[in-house]
């Protein structure tokens, strides 16, 4: 059996336990946060190894963002990914989740194209669950979302899909891309040996020399989105007639009035 | 051949200027620090004097991320109404600036990012787990049972050195071993910063009390300004806090805080970032043995600090400790000889530095940090000294050989023990 090309596409992102809001401009203070692994991504790679351990295969992780991001990626070809590489360009700066898509599909499409496409379900810094199902749209790739469990068997990928309140159980075929909830499994720690192999190896820089894009369809530029407004929603106001602990017995007494206990 | 010919374990500052001294040298280098990025949960009170670090890192002041130059540097008293204190603030800090505030979370990334500038290999976000040995040899480091060898294993471990103590290289930490450093970080705006303390933009203020105002414990404090915060501490003595039993360190902080002459200087700020740390006090005492087949031992981790409860400093033992390691690991890497006899030489480069030379020059200033006297009695005295001497009551005024005596009496102290006790700080001291 050929080996599986797999990819993960993961993001650098401030650690959510760090961040606070500015009291005063209502924004999202970063400054003390520091950066890491958007959580589902490590499970999504997570996800790619498993794969990989049973059916072999070849890991490459993949960000778009700054220089520095090139530490997420150290981080998980140090719990076992192969290859990583990072998309750095002042073009692609300031995408939304549109150009960011279309970004890593042809990053993904210059390195060859892949069987299969990870990502995390959606990001901690943005929430939109957008990337993955954009990637699989420019490529052209099947694609199952919210997925917790992978199986492959006879060129198709067997996923369970998380759905309010339900599993669902769906085939889809290669190549495809596949988005892998919080949680879905316990990720292996990095291990001092293959961080050392990591850091020797390095990490390949992808710009926008090696892909050509059109400027107009990437970054800033290529983005639709309009941020409008950012509103702070207010703590919620305090029932003053909440009952305390101390008037237990009056709502257990109001209970048994209305029938609700006997 | 091991794969390196040294390891060092923990990217604080004693750690990076071991590796940055051997990578400068050509030795090929493993760092390898617990947090992601390198050194970011590392912590201390947070005044680094910078002579050492000069030595491996010519370009330090234009470099690192420093908060403040130390201009004004003050150390006193604190009862419970009062404040008796020595601002002593002078050009000559400004024209040799080596004193600076930092925030060790940003330092010490930075301190890491040069060891990789210098050509080590380190990496973040991995714990070692134990140390590897092989005849009585440590050989290595090792880590989800892969081992990793070397010549020579450096040990930065920080203040609680586990690898250190079990392997057997030094004993368990006992609590007159150590104090307990508390430290907050407050917010509060450049502006304000610099009114209230009246500094320009780059100078600091960095200042160090004795607290009268506790019965039991013998606490110090500490206040220090960044550029948009205020750092400050207590440091308490874990013998005398598990004697007490009763008196947590959070309330000691609250209680420095709230007091009349330090709450003001804070006012309007925020706390950011808080934290708890052992410092080593034990002194001498409490150094293990440095070097031997394989291994040197530096920084926090071999008990390499000063304090005298007005004087607390640390950065500048780890940076030099680490140095001199480095430079014994470069000769020992020269002979082809990495075995205790070989790295003796690092116990003699300590000998001949400050390091050892100050450990040993104070090696009883625990009696004075340990007198209670110092922090409850003698504070007092002052007061009343001062209060006699510069309080106008419309009583008679007296020398101050008289209120001396009677601020003894008032305080249960017998003039004999009172001088003795002056006589063996001022030795000690």
């Amino acid at each position: 059996m050929k080996m599986l090309k797999i990819a993960v596409m993961i993001k650098q992102v401030p650690d959510s336990q760090d961040i606070s809001i500015d009291p005063v401009t209502k924004t999202l203070n970063r400054s003390m946060a520091r950066n890491v692994v958007n959580p589902p991504d490590v499970n999504a790679t997570e996800a790619a190894l498993e794969l990989k351990s049973k059916y072999g295969g070849e890991i490459t992780v993949i960000t778009m963002g700054p220089p520095m991001a090139d530490t997420a990626l150290l981080e998980l070809m140090g719990r076992g990914a192969d290859n990583g590489v990072l998309v750095t360009d002042r073009v692609f700066a300031g995408a939304d989740t549109w150009p960011t898509a279309f970004t890593l599909a042809s990053v993904a499409d210059y390195l060859g194209g892949f069987d299969v496409i990870f990502c995390g379900e959606e990001t901690t810094d943005s929430s939109t669950g957008h990337v993955g199902p954009g990637i699989a749209e420019f490529l052209g790739y099947e694609q199952a979302t919210y997925v917790h469990k992978i199986e492959f068997q006879d060129g198709y990928f067997i996923v369970t899909r998380d759905i309010e309140g339900a599993e669902e159980t769906i085939k889809v075929g290669k190549p495809a891309v596949i988005t892998i909830t919080l949680n879905a499994n316990e990720p292996r720690n990095p291990t001092l040996k293959r961080k050392i192999e990591a850091y020797k190896k390095g990490i390949r820089l992808i710009t926008n020399k090696e892909l050509q894009l059109d400027p107009a369809c990437v970054g800033l530029k290529g983005s639709p989105t309009i941020v409008k407004d950012m509103k702070t929603v207010p703590d919620p106001v305090k029932n003053p007639s909440k009952p305390g602990i101390e008037e237990l017995d009056k709502v257990v007494s109001v209970l048994i009035e209305k029938g609700v206990v006997k | 051949m091991p794969d390196y010919d040294a390891i060092v374990v923990g990217a604080g500052n004693a750690g990076s200027a071991a590796a940055i001294t051997m990578a400068q040298k050509g030795l090929s280098v493993l760092l390898v620090d617990r947090s992601d990025p390198p050194g970011a949960k590392n912590l201390s009170g947070g005044v680094l004097w910078g002579n050492d670090l000069a030595r491996i890192l010519p370009k330090w002041q234009s470099e690192a991320p420093l908060e403040r130059f130390i201009q004004d540097k003050k150390i006193g008293f604190l009862t419970d109404k009062s404040s008796i204190i020595i601002d002593f603030k002078t050009k000559i800090f400004e024209e040799n600036k080596v004193g600076y505030t930092v925030l060790r979370s940003k330092f010490d990334p930075w301190l890491a990012k040069k060891a990789r500038e210098a050509g080590a290999t380190v990496i973040p976000g991995i714990t070692v787990e134990s140390l590897a040995k092989k005849d009585g040899k440590i050989i290595g480091v090792e880590e989800s049972g892969d081992i990793v060898t070397a010549s020579v294993v450096i040990l930065a471990e920080g203040i609680n050195p586990r690898l250190c103590i079990e392997a057997g290289l030094r004993g368990p930490l006992q609590d007159w071993e150590v104090s307990v450093g508390v430290k907050e970080i407050i917010k509060l705006s450049p502006q304000k910063i610099e009114d209230r303390f009246n500094l320009s933009s780059s100078s600091g203020m960095a200042s160090e009390y004795i607290l009268g105002n506790l019965e039991e414990l013998n606490v110090g404090a500490f206040f220090y300004t960044n550029k948009d915060s205020i750092s400050l501490g207590i440091v308490a003595p874990m013998e005398q806090l598990r004697e007490n039993g009763v008196t947590h360190t959070y309330d000691i902080i609250e209680q420095f805080k709230e007091h009349p002459s330090i709450a003001p200087l804070i006012d309007g700020g925020t706390v950011a970032e808080y934290g708890a740390h052992m410092i080593p006090e034990g002194g001498l005492e409490m150094v293990p043995k440095l070097y031997g087949d394989g291994y040197m031992i530096v920084g926090d981790s071999a008990g390499f600090g000063f304090s005298n409860g007005l004087v607390l400093q640390g950065m500048n033992y780890a940076f030099l400790s680490g140095i001199l390691a480095g430079e014994t690991a470069v000769e020992a890497k020269g002979k082809g000889d990495f075995s205790s006899d070989s790295l003796s030489m690092y116990r003699q480069k300590l000998e001949n530095s400050y390091v050892l030379k100050d450990l040993k020059t104070f090696k009883d200033i625990r009696k004075v940090t340990n007198n209670k006297n110092m922090y409850t009695t003698y504070p007092k005295m002052l007061e009343s000294i001062l209060l006699e001497m510069l309080w106008e009551r419309g009583q008679p005024k007296k020398k101050v050989r008289d209120i001396l005596g009677s601020c003894a009496a008032d305080l249960k102290m017998s003039k004999l023990k009172t001088a003795t006790d002056f006589y063996y700080i001022y030795r000690r001291m």
